[in-house]
């Protein structure tokens, strides 16, 4: 049944020597502009999906962790000349301690309400950065100071650089889910996404294992807010803590295959794809047409295909080259 | 300073007439069908468009219109749960969340394609009127909309509580495997309140037009109300969400006064995480139990 362990490091490999080399092959800045764009959201997703795919529990605020990672690093460069190295790093803390009293809030509501506390909770972060003007620029923003080639304080010339950098990024995302997909925390998060609960009856801290799970997503989803303030050199709180970052953490992960290793990862690949697709073809005129076909994926994958891409891909699979019955 | 308070509480009490038609929509289907329809700020846009065009196209006024809006959105109701909804009902959250949530962002965008993001006002005979009330100000449109939503929400009452099928909608929001095994049919059920839910939905927005803009976005004003409503208020509670709107209202009303233009939704989540954080199960949720 299972591929072979050295099968499966072959691929492994295969698939990072590709990686590594594609911004060496394709050097069109708008092409690479895209694969950053997909390695960042897969980061995202894959972050998302720790929480939201294993555990199921279904956050629409991730913007929240996104702002703040984001916020942290520019206003520590910005006002205080420290790297955003140490910036991303620290907003990943600040990201994982907001995640604490937010949690105890929202992990109070189950399902659907639990996630709309979670929108609140992003809102609420938006309008604070909004309103108070003197505290980090208010509703303008600001530019990051740009110095050329500078990569201690994570500027590039090249774009390919941002690309290796997110590319580590989404590695580590990625090594990470791994790790916890195999250990005891793995089968406790799923356990308490098939229910909560069942779980908590056989013995299963759930309070704590989700805390401790919104933790590692809000830390690693704060270090996606970085990158992207340093990619774009801007930052406002209607970027950092936008809702679409939000919405699309989640429809990456549930469109590819929710609670698995590569879910979040094939949906960007798919999702982005077709909304640079739609731009190539209608420019940028035609405003929400990328939404329009997202949510139409959505409903689509949600009412023929809930186990996503993945899901679909090991059905034919397993149909047309085991001829055995797929798992359900 | 007491007139000042006096006029912010009206106001909050006037527009909280049509969030309590907006949540008691939500916490209707949540009580009945057991699931929580992001897209239900949709389909005040929606009413709100249907209104627009009568108005303009026709000349009708978005008062009279209320008898287009609210039929055509509980057969979109209907439809929509028959389709839609009936196919993801069971014990995992994930589809139903997502399946509504992408309903909402799909009629958002299409609305954004469809009409751009202009705002669109209709302006009627009433919509500059005002009485005078020893020094308060009550717009006569507002004071409209709010009487019209309050003989609703008593209309939805007196059908919950005298009509056979609004009993059995009663009891499968009760205890749905009962209300099956005494020979409800949840299927009818179901789509009877999906639609009406929609239908007041519909309602909110053409009581809404003559003194509100139409615009792709102006659902998700509404159901974050709505959603702080109907949590404080007590998930699938009709007059808790009702007393809840109003509150909100006020609160919303009173933030703007004396807070700043801009902090209305600051003081909302603000009573959203007050309220998770003192009485998660709701104030309207019945104690010692």
């Amino acid at each position: 049944m299972q591929t072979p362990g050295k099968m499966k490091w072959l691929w492994l490999v295969i698939g990072a020597v590709v990686m590594l080399a594609l911004p060496q092959l394709v050097t069109s800045s708008f092409a690479i502009d895209i694969f950053i764009r997909i390695l960042l959201f897969s980061f995202i997703g894959v972050a998302w999906n720790l929480m939201g795919g294993y555990a199921k529990q279904l956050s629409l605020g991730h913007a929240a962790y996104f702002g703040l990672g984001a916020y942290t690093s520019t206003i520590m460069q910005v006002n205080y000349g420290i790297s955003p190295w140490i910036g991303m790093v620290a907003g990943g803390v600040v990201a994982m301690l907001a995640s604490l009293p937010i949690g105890w809030l929202c992990f109070r509501l189950r399902g659907p309400y639990f996630t709309i506390a979670t929108i609140a909770t992003a809102q609420v972060l938006m309008l604070i950065f909004l309103k108070f003007r003197d505290f980090a620029w208010g509703a303008e923003g600001t530019t990051i100071p740009n110095l050329g080639s500078a990569p201690l304080m994570m500027q590039f010339e090249e774009k390919s650089s941002y690309y290796y950098v997110v590319l580590g990024l989404l590695a580590v995302g990625l090594w990470i889910t791994h790790r916890i997909e195999k250990s005891w925390m793995g089968y406790y998060l799923v356990a308490i996404g098939e229910d909560e609960d069942a779980a908590e009856a056989v013995g299963v801290n759930a309070p704590k294992i989700k805390r401790d799970i919104y933790m590692i997503s809000a830390f690693l989803t704060a270090l996606a807010g970085t990158f992207y303030t340093q990619y774009i050199y801007f930052i406002d709180p209607a970027t950092a803590f936008s809702f679409n970052v939000s919405i699309e953490a989640a429809l990456v992960s549930i469109v590819g295959g929710i609670g698995t290793l590569w879910g979040p990862v094939i949906g960007t690949v798919l999702l982005e794809t077709t909304s640079a697709l739609l731009q190539s073809w209608l420019g940028s005129s035609v405003g929400g047409i990328q939404l329009t076909v997202y949510s139409l994926i959505l409903m689509a994958v949600i009412l023929w295909r809930p186990t996503g891409l993945i899901g679909f891909a090991t059905d034919v699979y397993h149909r047309t080259l085991r001829r055995k019955p797929a798992r359900a | 300073m007491w007139e000042t308070l006096a006029q912010a509480v009206i106001n909050g009490l006037l527009i909280g007439g049509i969030y309590a038609l907006v949540s008691i929509g939500v916490t209707l289907i949540f009580g009945v069908v057991k699931i929580v329809n992001f897209a239900q700020g949709e389909f005040v846009m929606i009413g709100m468009y249907i209104s627009f065009f009568l108005a303009t196209q026709f000349g009708i006024d978005p008062l009279v219109s209320l008898v287009v809006s609210m039929p055509v959105l509980f057969l979109a109701g209907v439809l929509i749960q028959h389709f839609l909804i009936r196919r993801v009902l069971g014990p995992n959250d994930m589809p139903q969340i997502f399946l509504t949530f992408a309903l909402s962002l799909l009629l958002l965008n299409l609305s954004l394609m469809l009409f751009s993001a202009n705002y669109r006002t209709v302006h009627t005979s009433y919509s500059d009127e005002a009485w005078h009330i020893g020094g308060l100000y009550i717009p006569l449109a507002k004071l409209i909309a709010f009487a019209v939503a309050m003989a609703l929400s008593g209309l939805l009452w007196v059908f919950l509580h005298t009509t056979d099928l609004g009993r059995a909608m009663r009891a499968a929001s009760q205890n749905r495997d009962v209300a099956m095994l005494m020979g409800i049919n949840p299927n009818r059920v179901f789509a009877v309140a999906f639609g009406t839910a929609l239908a007041l939905a519909g309602a909110a927005g053409s009581l809404l037009m003559p003194f509100y803009s139409a615009y792709p976005f102006v659902g998700q004003v509404f159901v974050l109300m709505a959603f702080v409503a109907v949590v404080m208020g007590t998930l699938g509670n009709v007059m808790g969400a009702l007393v809840a709107s109003l509150m909100m209202g006020i609160a919303e009303s009173l933030g703007i006064q004396f807070v700043g233009a801009d902090s209305g939704l600051i003081v909302v989540f603000g009573l959203l995480l007050l309220t998770l954080a003192f009485r998660p199960s709701g104030l309207g949720a019945r104690r010692g139990r």
